[in-house]
């Protein structure tokens, strides 16, 4: 499904402020962020001040203010996948990766982040990756799983 | 299927629909819910489905796709009625086998059978498996025949007539004296009376109320919502209309947590089947009740799961929660009156109604010194170090021990089980002499910890105590909205001494501190996240002290987790000298000759654990 | 119309209007009960939680904070009881021990009770009371400031972090800001923070006669309810 304009998105819910959250989740969606200047537009298009826009922006999680990798690793970090080792899982990925939590690495392929459950958990532990979810993940599957990854798009590109 | 405009109508639709399906001699039941379709049980559903087609059996056998059985570690889960069978980890390529041997001639495939790995014996049917076998299961037993995308499978199951009934025959205070007397109390962590809450809403003042059904289940490591909301969302709708009806709201919402994306569709679908059906909307089965109910999605806070901070997150606004010198029973959403309840305090209102209040009140427990006890049965999310992780429904009052042993089978790979952690991030851990203690709120709340939402991770003797402390208290710096001080700033100390201790610079005065902080910010705090949030410190400290002395005084891990006091090292009788660790460290810090005992550099070794996950001799040690 | 009706605060039966807050009241009387985030003309969000009191209901009582609480008939609220000397004095610490570099924090300190501090001092330049955020808002109503960020994330900031064209500049926010009144000698240099002491609060007397209106100097530079 193609990703909607921001004036299909705020279709039917101009100047309601409390559809905020809703008009954000579908932008993140569409988008994988939410830039400047569409916080600017919805600011505008829902009649909520542009410093409150911001702020739910940046509170919640689901919410990126900018763009990221084109992998985005997210690690499950619940209380299951916790004693399952998760830690591990976590600092596997930034070491390799180079980066902390939320960043994105130089060539722009990977960002790694971290979701507090999935609600999978007996499967844990859980690395998610596009969607899809990597079950009972341990340091070494994980450290396959990137490399594989990081293949894919040089191949991609090189076909190009 | 057009709208029912009378409770005669609904009668009448369900015999249809019933008689329709008189020609199905045999229904395969499929798994979609999230954790078997980690385990890709879409791909089998695809495969039995065109296997059916192919064989010409799609008239006389009804291929239904459910939610959550709860048994997800055995995914993809599969079970064919007549005869109970119950097949596990179905892949793609056994849907001939299935269809041809199982489907058409009535024969058992044996590999596919559930294998007790205690008893080594295998099980048939479903109640033959240990981990079903203790359970008492009134609610997800309800997920195992409805398709939750079909509002036909619910009605033809018996749906909407508990609604009916209210509609047709039941005042309002009627409905709620009758959650009175069953002993419902809230399924969300609280453990509140349902019927009190109820109650409060109908009596405040203004005909604009709403209803709410608290599905943010921020809890890590609990799915039980997930797992109903997914499987089986009108039965959810149908709590919350009876519960509308009773306390006067018009309007309804489902709060999903973003990170729920097929709930939050099964709901979607479920809404617009029941408006098209007209049970929501005006003039329900042509009733003076008119209700609707909209779907909101959370963005990614557990703090959320809040009521205040949840009724301003549906309000477009920051989830940050509100003192309740009123509660929101008078002054919710929209500054409202407000009747907000979690998933599985509304799924149990059906059954109350239908089989009355003295059915419900049968199970469980007594209660004494003022208390009325826990009735009727709640779900567990059971995981972590045990054999058989997933979700468990039992009756309140089944001792702890039953759940982990019994319908868990222990720990894994003959370690010893420790503890085990109930209640999420607000609750506490219980060491293995409290296993007698009953799943009861007010029994475990004087233990220390509580039922919350139905969390249980079972920890064994490689979990260090401090470190779930610290788990617990990192997530909760997370989660904290950062309102208010004593959370904001005591959390955030009682991170740096836990931290201290855990990296070795702990002193024996941080332990009294670390006490005294934590009755501080449960008694200041403003939200139950804060007020809460030392519970877990407090639990471990009261019955896993050895532990944090341990670090402070000898600088010693003994559970072989906290990196600055552990060292890596192989055990030369057991190393073979394969070599697989040698070539997975990244670090350099392993080396020694081909077939000769290696050994790890204590200088270089980063404790990452690849090399542990990698050798097949368990020769890597932790101490 | 004002109503009247009769509260109990610390034994005394007080005459309040109704719809103020049990804080207004108490600071109207004379009680003093130490608050950082409450100002007079500003709403009351209950932050940071300085202002408790017991309240006491059907023989239990509970810890609630006072600018968030409504007057009501026959209330019994106790302000300096042991307990919550105690707990405010807890507070107080991680509040000096965050941002001790500003004299009014520094004087919340020691009226609360302060005399150690057990946690390593931070450098912090904002406590998040909120009173510049709220001036903005409620009172210029520019909007342009606000709270952006969660938990140890949390900060006051522009949007996008850049001022924005509708600030005029009005300095209302540094004029509430708590931690603009530095201490005497200065600010205190990184690494060498420390519980003062020498500033001029009133801590004798209020240890004396705990809950007595003082008279504080920190009222004076902190736009305490006695001197509006």
């Amino acid at each position: 499904m193609p990703p909607q304009t921001l004036d299909q998105i705020l279709e039917g819910r101009r100047s309601q402020p409390n559809q905020l959250i809703e008009v954000l989740q579908d932008i993140q969606g569409d988008y994988g962020y939410i830039p400047k200047e569409v916080i600017q537009s919805v600011s505008q298009g829902l009649g909520i001040p542009l410093i409150e826009v911001y702020r739910v922006a940046s509170f919640y999680k689901a919410f990126r203010l900018k763009p990221p990798g084109k992998n985005v690793l997210t690690m499950c970090m619940g209380t299951a996948c916790h004693v399952r080792g998760a830690r591990l899982l976590l600092d596997q990925a930034t070491v390799q990766l180079g980066v902390k939590q939320g960043e994105v690495t130089p060539d722009g392929l990977f960002s790694v982040e971290h979701v507090n459950c999935l609600g999978a958990c007996a499967l844990g532990p859980i690395v998610s990756e596009s969607g899809s979810y990597h079950h009972h993940m341990t340091p070494t599957k994980l450290r396959k799983l990137i490399e594989t990854l990081r293949h894919q798009k040089t191949e991609a590109h090189q076909n190009v | 299927m057009s709208r029912l405009n009378s409770f005669r109508e609904l009668e009448h639709l369900r015999q249809q629909l019933r008689e329709q399906r008189q020609n199905i001699t045999t229904t395969v039941m499929v798994c979609g819910g999230t954790g078997c379709q980690a385990s890709r049980s879409r791909a089998v559903i695809d495969a039995v489905s065109d296997e059916l087609s192919r064989q010409e059996l799609d008239m006389r056998v009804r291929l239904c796709v459910t939610g959550c059985h709860g048994f997800c570690e055995q995914g993809p889960v599969m079970i064919i009625e007549p005869g109970n069978v119950f097949y596990c980890h179905v892949s793609p390529e056994d849907a001939f086998e299935v269809v041809y041997q199982t489907v058409m001639k009535g024969e058992i495939i044996e590999r596919l059978l559930y294998t007790d790995p205690i008893s080594g014996k295998t099980a048939r049917i479903m109640s033959e498996i240990p981990f079903y076998r203790a359970q008492d299961r009134q609610i997800l037993s309800q997920n195992l025949n409805v398709d939750p995308c079909s509002i036909e499978d619910y009605i033809v199951a018996g749906g909407y007539s508990a609604l009916a009934r209210v509609l047709t025959s039941i005042t309002p205070e009627e409905v709620i004296e009758e959650i009175k007397s069953s002993g419902l109390r809230g399924r969300g962590g609280g453990g509140f009376p349902t019927a009190r809450k109820w109650s409060e809403s109908r009596a405040a003042p203004g005909d604009e109320k709403y209803v709410i059904c608290n599905a943010d289940e921020g809890d890590p490591g609990a799915y039980m919502d997930r797992c109903v909301l997914e499987g089986n969302p009108h039965l959810v709708l149908e709590g919350m209309m009876i519960g509308a009806w009773a306390v006067g709201a018009r309007k309804g919402y489902i709060y999903v947590r973003n990170e729920y994306p097929l709930a939050v569709k099964h709901s979607r679908i479920a809404v617009e089947q029941a408006r098209g059906l007209g049970l929501l909307g005006d003039n329900i089965l042509g009733s003076s009740f008119s209700f609707d109910v909209d779907i909101a999605r959370g963005g990614g806070a557990f703090v959320c799961g809040e009521s205040t901070a949840l009724m301003a997150s549906v309000e477009g606004k920051v989830g940050e929660p509100r003192p309740k010198d009123v509660h929101t029973a008078l002054d919710g959403l929209y500054h409202k009156p407000t009747t907000l309840n979690n998933v599985e305090t509304w799924a149990n209102v059906p059954s109350i109604i239908l089989n009355g209040s003295s059915w419900f009140a049968s199970k469980g427990t007594q209660g004494s010194k003022g208390s009325k006890g826990s009735k009727g049965t709640k779900i567990l999310a059971l995981t972590g170090r045990i054999k058989n992780t997933g979700l468990v429904e039992v009756a309140m009052g089944t001792p702890i021990r039953t759940v982990v042993f019994d319908i868990g089978g222990g720990a894994i790979n003959g370690k010893l089980v420790k503890a085990v952690q109930t209640g999420g991030p607000s609750g506490g851990c219980l060491p293995v002499d409290k296993f007698d203690l009953a799943i009861d709120f007010d029994v475990l709340y004087e233990a220390g910890s509580m039922i919350g939402s139905g969390g249980m991770v079972v920890m064994d003797e490689e979990t260090c105590m401090v470190d779930v402390a610290k788990y617990f208290l990192t997530f909760l710096q997370d989660e904290s909205c950062g309102k208010c001080l004593p959370c904001r700033l005591g959390i955030d100390r009682m991170l740096e001494m836990v931290t201290d201790i855990t990296d070795g610079r702990g002193r024996p005065e941080q332990l009294d501190l670390l006490e005294e902080l934590a009755d501080t910010v449960s008694q200041t705090a403003l939200c139950g996240l804060g007020k809460t949030a030392p519970n877990p410190v407090l639990s471990t400290l009261r019955y896993f002290r050895p532990e944090y002395e341990a670090h402070i005084r000898e600088k010693k891990c003994y559970a072989g987790v906290c990196k600055a006091l552990i060292t890596y090292s192989i055990d030369p009788d057991k190393c073979n000298g394969c070599g697989v660790c040698l070539r997975g460290c990244v670090y350099g810090a392993i080396t020694g000759s081909k077939k000769q005992a290696h050994v790890i550099d204590a200088q270089l070794c980063q404790k990452c654990g690849i090399c542990r996950s990698e050798c097949k001799f368990d020769a890597i040690q932790v101490v | 119309m004002l109503q009247y009706i009769n509260v109990n605060i610390d034994g005394a039966i007080i005459h309040a209007t109704k719809g103020t807050s049990v804080l207004d009241t108490a600071i109207e009387y004379g009680i003093c009960i130490p608050h950082l985030c409450h100002v007079p003309y500003l709403s009351d969000i209950g932050a940071c939680r300085l202002c408790i009191i017991e309240h006491v209901v059907n023989g239990r009582s509970n810890v609630t904070t006072s600018c968030t609480l409504k007057v009501e008939e026959g209330m019994v609220i106790m302000t300096s009881t042991d307990k919550i000397r105690k707990l405010r004095r807890n507070l107080a610490e991680l509040l000096v021990a965050q941002a001790p570099n500003s004299r009014a924090i520094q004087d919340i300190a020691l009226r609360c009770g302060v005399k150690e501090v057990r946690y390593p001092f931070r450098n912090e330049d904002c406590v998040l009371c909120g009173r510049c955020v709220r001036v903005c808002t409620e009172v210029w109503k520019a909007r342009a400031i606000g709270f952006v960020g969660r938990g140890k994330e949390r900060h006051v900031d522009f949007p996008f972090g850049i001022r924005p064209d509708f600030c005029k500049r009005c300095e209302s926010c540094i004029q509430l800001c708590p931690m603009t009144i530095t201490p005497c000698d200065g600010p205190m240099k990184p690494g060498k923070e420390r519980l003062c002491g020498n500033c001029e609060s009133q801590l004798i007397i209020a240890e004396q006669t705990p809950g007595s209106c003082v008279w504080c100097k920190l009222g004076e530079g902190f736009a305490c309810g006695r001197y509006v």
